[in-house]
């Protein structure tokens, strides 16, 4: 009996548990973001730029924002590692897609492989936050100039949005997560992902 | 008093310690490695019965690197040591294609130790001078390491016999410690 009441109290209060999956090719600054968020929503320090090094692999972040607690996966994105990305697609709420975008030579490359992710069907639903990185170069490209290489008028029936950051210096970073948090909130994904956990399991 | 002292002294100017397990198949070249890192050069080995000990200092981390037979029958020792670890190296001997799965069975079967819960994994995979060596990609997919969801790991192609791929899995090491990974 106490159990019982002790499960739907947990299932009541306990803090919702959101799985944020980072992607992108090689180089766009993917666990520079991680760190940085690490960095601002937790005490502890995150790793400087100069010693990140290319991610072969998995990194992860637990970070507490406001009532949610985020669990972010970043994954290398070199092409011979993209063929691991979809095996994190099924548990995941939402992706952030983060694109360099002061290296316009590698648009296609990181167009082509946004489209393959979001073809795939073990992310149906998911919302989608894309990053134009690197804001703190000169010759970075405006988030608009970004939105309107990438074409998105298809994108319509999923939840998405463009965010100019720099993982360098913070810019964006707060309005990023927030947006997250706001979107996984209201998405249906969540609901199917926490109905599928079973109740107890949030 | 003095050990106060001494932790102190030892927080403020990082000279971290982790105690790290190389595990791995028999013949994978655990002790080869083991050697590589703390010498710096290449010497001959006989299989494993037991286990080997060696001090490794980089990058402000002094590791504590135990290196254990990998044959079948002392596997289950393995777990005699699996207290009070901070990270695992696995080696894969990535040209002895037969037995790969045999290596993603043993793998996985230390993720479940409780007692390695809290550990970072580092892949090596090893033996990239060795012709059909399959590289880092295609050892990812056969040990299943998507599998891996709530601890940090990371895979290098590394030839301990020419002292290839080695520190740059250390720094990821170092760098993954220091940040408190896991």
């Amino acid at each position: 009996m106490f159990s019982l009441f002790y499960g739907l109290w947990k299932y009541m209060f306990s803090k919702m548990e959101f799985h944020v999956l980072i992607l992108g090719i090689d180089k766009a600054g993917k666990t520079t973001l991680l760190e940085k968020v690490k960095s601002q929503y937790s005490n502890l320090e995150g790793l400087p730029p100069d010693r990140i090094v290319p991610t072969v692999g998995l990194n992860i972040g637990r970070v507490e924002v406001s009532n949610t607690k985020l669990v972010f996966w970043d994954l290398g994105g070199q092409a011979g590692l993209r063929s691991i990305w979809e095996k994190y697609y099924e548990e995941a709420h939402a992706v952030i897609y983060v694109i360099d975008a002061s290296c316009p030579s590698r648009f296609e490359d990181s167009k082509s492989a946004l489209e393959k992710v979001l073809r795939h069907e073990d992310l149906q639903g998911a919302p989608l936050l894309i990053l134009a990185n690197k804001q703190d170069l000169e010759d970075a490209v405006s988030v608009d100039e970004l939105a309107q290489y990438l074409e998105f008028m298809k994108l319509d029936e999923r939840v998405y949005t463009f965010q100019a950051v720099s993982a360098f210096d913070g810019l964006g970073i707060k309005e990023s997560v927030n947006w997250l948090v706001d979107a996984m909130e209201r998405s249906k994904r969540t609901d199917m992902l926490r109905l599928r956990a079973g109740p107890g399991v949030v | 008093m003095g050990i106060v002292f001494t932790r102190l002294f030892s927080s403020l100017f990082g000279n971290k310690e982790a105690r790290i397990l190389v595990l791995g198949l028999d013949n994978a070249g655990k002790t080869t490695i083991l050697y590589r890192l703390q010498m710096g050069e290449v010497v001959s080995t006989i299989p494993t019965i037991g286990f080997n000990v060696e001090t490794v200092q980089y990058n402000n981390i002094k590791f504590q690197v135990w290196d254990l037979g990998g044959q079948t029958s002392i596997r289950p020792y393995w777990r005699c040591y699996f207290p009070n670890t901070q990270a695992i190296i696995y080696v894969v001997d990535s040209s002895d294609t037969d037995r790969l799965v045999v290596a993603k069975e043993e793998f996985h079967a230390i993720l479940e130790e409780e007692e390695l819960k809290g550990a970072v994994v580092l892949l090596f995979a090893n033996k990239q001078d060795l012709p059909g060596a399959l590289d880092d990609a295609a050892i990812t997919e056969s040990l299943e390491l998507h599998k891996i969801k709530n601890r940090q790991w990371a895979i290098f192609k590394t030839s301990a016999i020419k002292g290839e791929g080695l520190f740059e899995g250390l720094d990821w090491l170092s760098n993954t410690l220091k940040a408190g990974g896991g």
